[in-house]
């Protein structure tokens, strides 16, 4: 064998050197800083318990859920007074999660959707126009004529409905599409507060509405983000500022599909808790758990002032977006 | 007037080259006028379905206090990284790459995180149409960069799986010499077995690897390419040696060129070996024992055998020269080992199998010219039929010590 028999017969190792070299500087440039065009978020390697403020991955801006979060002023009790809301059923994109848009159903373009409130005895005329592709119903929690309880009153699409009824009884009660399939139609996204003050005004407090939800946005059955109205992680971006002076109320709902319970833990503080907000009776704690469609009335008196996490005690759903932060201030 | 008089040289005028331009320059014109049309002929038979927004997650790497997750586009239609989780929780992350993606475009996520040694690790990657990829990682293990240790570990493992049993098995040759033509046939023909035995092993990784592989890449077509490049090129080197040996162009190689063309062969089987064993080291999904390195020697000692037996007919060959052709054979091994560890591209593991099964299958070729004209009994020989057979298994039954 000549000298050169012998090149040809090595080339294909003598043409791998050069690959291996370029595999080398492949795998050598990602220890290399990464440019800050790149990036879509720079973040401290912090952990969860310390995400909060500007770092946090939550969509929108800072008074985006003002409507969700602060409930409409309670009217005083007079019995026959008309209410009329109008709800629109919209199929909208909504942004779940920071850069993650979820094809929602929506009433009147949010999920959950608008908080109607009325006073024990008002007469409530809720009218359903369905704006969306698919039919739609509200079915209300409380005391109603059957025919007025959002099962055999489907409103097509293009058409409408209007829901006519006394509030009644006073509490924290919901109101959620009941079409089939109704799995479908609660996750997505069709639901909301539905606040009945009682005859006897209750004291005044800093009111707040919560609804816990989940987006389960690639359609497995499973969610992939839970929050408090509506996005992931808003709460922790923006903190809910309270006076330690006067009682929180927050009037609490779970809506969250697929899951069958969700619940709320406070930290640094224990609070009233009113199951459906109906009578007087409480528990004192600082955890609550409810299942799909339990609700309650919790009333927290804040001891101190600083920042105080809320979320869910399964620590999956806090992870995955349900949790906030108090600013309590003086 | 005979018809028979064929229209032999009927050029018409002008540069053929040029003329070859007016299907494309047709083509053209056509796909321009279906491009202004816009969607409006697919409006005509139905919509399009929405896209899978599944991304293609290549490669998951655990460095201290971080998790590098590396991600393609495999489809069309953009890509966008919006969010992150490890097991199931959304986490801080930053990226080396951009966050949308166009086709076959990859990102590497970078995630802070004190991941624990051995505990396994679900990774997600969720679109900004909300669809989230998995990837589970069954044991994290740190994934080391390139450095001088490395290099040398990879080095030895390649030279021990790789040369060593070449060499090893080249000591088979003085036997060889001193067997009758029969049994040289015989071994000739296990020679061929054991190629044959390593193209299929080599096509069935191929195709593993392609398989994990963004369809985009056309997988298949580049097993094709490999396969097709290798076999035509060491059809041509053959070609050549036999033109040196001043013979006639359709005779078989024998000796040291045979010798040479078969471990060339194995050379580029072991260089994909080699990069099987590295990448799965380096992604913690092998554990490289005691065993498992004698395991690959006990399999790989009989390809030192498939060199020797095409000499041992033959004229003496220097010591020099049966080093080179154990290097040429072995030492691919060592480089495999290299890519295999250092770099993160299937897609070359997907060409170096796939060139292997074309060296092989032309190795088995000229082997089978050699022995149908030089063994006695040509192919049909008891000796060569049992030989083959033998090859098949010998190199199924020490696998089982590396499978």
């Amino acid at each position: 064998m000549t000298r050169k028999q012998l090149l040809v017969a090595a080339a294909p190792v003598a043409a791998a050197v050069p690959l291996a070299k370029l595999g080398l500087a492949g795998a050598a440039t990602p220890a290399s800083p990464p440019s800050h065009a790149g990036m879509a978020m720079a973040m401290d390697p912090i952990g969860h318990a310390a995400m909060i403020g500007n770092d946090v991955p939550a969509p929108g801006g800072p008074n985006d859920l003002a409507a969700l979060l602060y409930p409409p002023k309670p009217l005083p009790h007079q019995p026959g007074r008309v209410r009329e809301y109008t709800l629109v059923a919209e199929d909208r994109q909504i942004e779940v999660a920071k850069g993650v848009f979820f094809s929602a159903w929506t009433y009147n373009g949010t999920s959950p959707g608008p908080v109607i409130r009325a006073t024990e005895g008002d007469l409530l005329r809720v009218k359903l126009a369905n704006a969306s592709s698919h039919p739609h119903t509200i079915h209300f929690h409380g005391i109603h004529p059957s025919n007025m309880d959002g099962v055999f009153e489907i409103v097509e699409p293009g058409g409408s409905y209007t829901y006519e009824f006394p509030a009644r009884p006073y509490g924290m009660q919901l109101y959620h599409c009941h079409s089939t399939p109704l799995k479908k139609h609660i996750a997505k996204g069709l639901y909301g507060a539905f606040i009945i003050d009682p005859p006897k005004p209750r004291k005044p407090a800093q009111e707040l509405v919560m609804v816990l939800n989940g987006f389960d946005t690639d359609g497995d059955g499973e969610n992939n983000f839970y929050a408090v109205n509506g996005p992931a992680f808003y709460y922790a971006k923006y903190p809910i500022r309270v006076r330690r002076s006067q009682t929180v109320r927050i009037y609490l709902a779970n809506l969250t599909e697929f899951d069958p319970i969700n619940s709320f833990h406070l930290h640094g503080d224990f609070f009233r808790y009113y199951p459906t907000g109906s009578s007087d009776q409480f528990e004192y704690t600082d955890t609550v758990m409810l299942c799909q469609g339990q609700r309650g009335i919790i009333e927290i008196d804040f001891a101190n002032t600083g920042r105080f996490m809320f979320h869910a005690h399964q620590s999956e759903f806090t992870e995955l977006g349900w949790m906030g932060f108090f600013d309590v201030v003086d | 007037m005979t018809s028979a008089s064929a229209p032999a040289e009927r050029r018409l005028p002008g540069p053929w080259r040029l003329w070859a331009l007016v299907p494309l320059l047709l083509l053209a014109g056509v796909v321009a006028l279906f491009a202004s049309t816009g969607t409006s002929l697919l409006d005509l038979v139905g919509r399009a379905p929405p896209p899978l927004d599944q991304f293609n997650v290549r490669r998951v790497e655990f460095k201290p206090g971080e998790i590098r997750i590396r991600v393609t586009n495999p489809q069309r239609p953009k890509l966008t990284i919006a969010s992150v989780t490890v097991d199931d929780a959304i986490v801080p992350y930053r990226l080396d790459g951009p966050a949308a993606l166009g086709r076959l475009r990859s990102s590497t996520i970078i995630v802070p995180f004190e991941w624990v040694k051995d505990d396994p690790y679900t990774v997600g990657v969720t679109s900004s149409s909300g669809i989230q990829t998995t990837f589970d990682v069954p044991a994290a293990v740190e994934t080391r960069g390139p450095s001088p240790r490395g290099f040398l570990g990879y080095s030895i493992i390649g030279f021990l799986v790789g040369v060593v049993p070449v060499a090893l098995g080249l000591g088979w040759l003085p036997s060889l010499r001193r067997a009758d033509a029969r049994w040289v046939a015989a071994f000739m023909a296990l020679t061929a077995g054991l190629l044959t035995f390593l193209a299929f092993d080599a096509f069935a990784e191929a195709l593993g690897l392609q398989a994990q592989l963004p369809g985009g890449f056309q997988g298949t077509g580049l097993i094709l390419l490999g396969i097709a490049a290798s076999y035509l090129g060491l059809t041509f080197i053959s070609q050549r040696f036999s033109m040196r040996g001043q013979r006639e162009r359709s005779a078989p190689l024998e000796g040291a060129a045979l010798a040479t063309l078969v471990a060339i062969g194995i050379g580029l089987h072991n260089l994909g070996e080699g990069l099987a064993i590295g990448s799965s080291i380096a992604l913690g999904e092998l554990a490289l024992g005691t065993f498992l390195i004698v395991g690959f020697m006990v399999h790989n000692i009989t390809e030192g055998l498939g060199i020797a037996a095409p000499i041992a007919g033959g004229a003496n060959v220097s010591r020099a020269r049966l080093a080179a052709l154990a290097l040429v054979a072995g030492a691919p091994a060592i480089l495999g080992g290299w890519i295999g560890g250092f770099l993160t591209s299937d897609l070359l593991g997907v060409l170096f199998f796939s060139l292997a099964v074309g060296a092989a299958l032309q190795v088995v070729v000229e082997v089978g010219r050699y022995v149908a004209r030089r063994a006695p009994g040509g192919l049909r020989s008891g000796h060569v039929v049992a030989g083959y057979l033998a090859g098949i298994i010998v190199m199924y039954v020490t696998g089982l010590l590396v499978a």
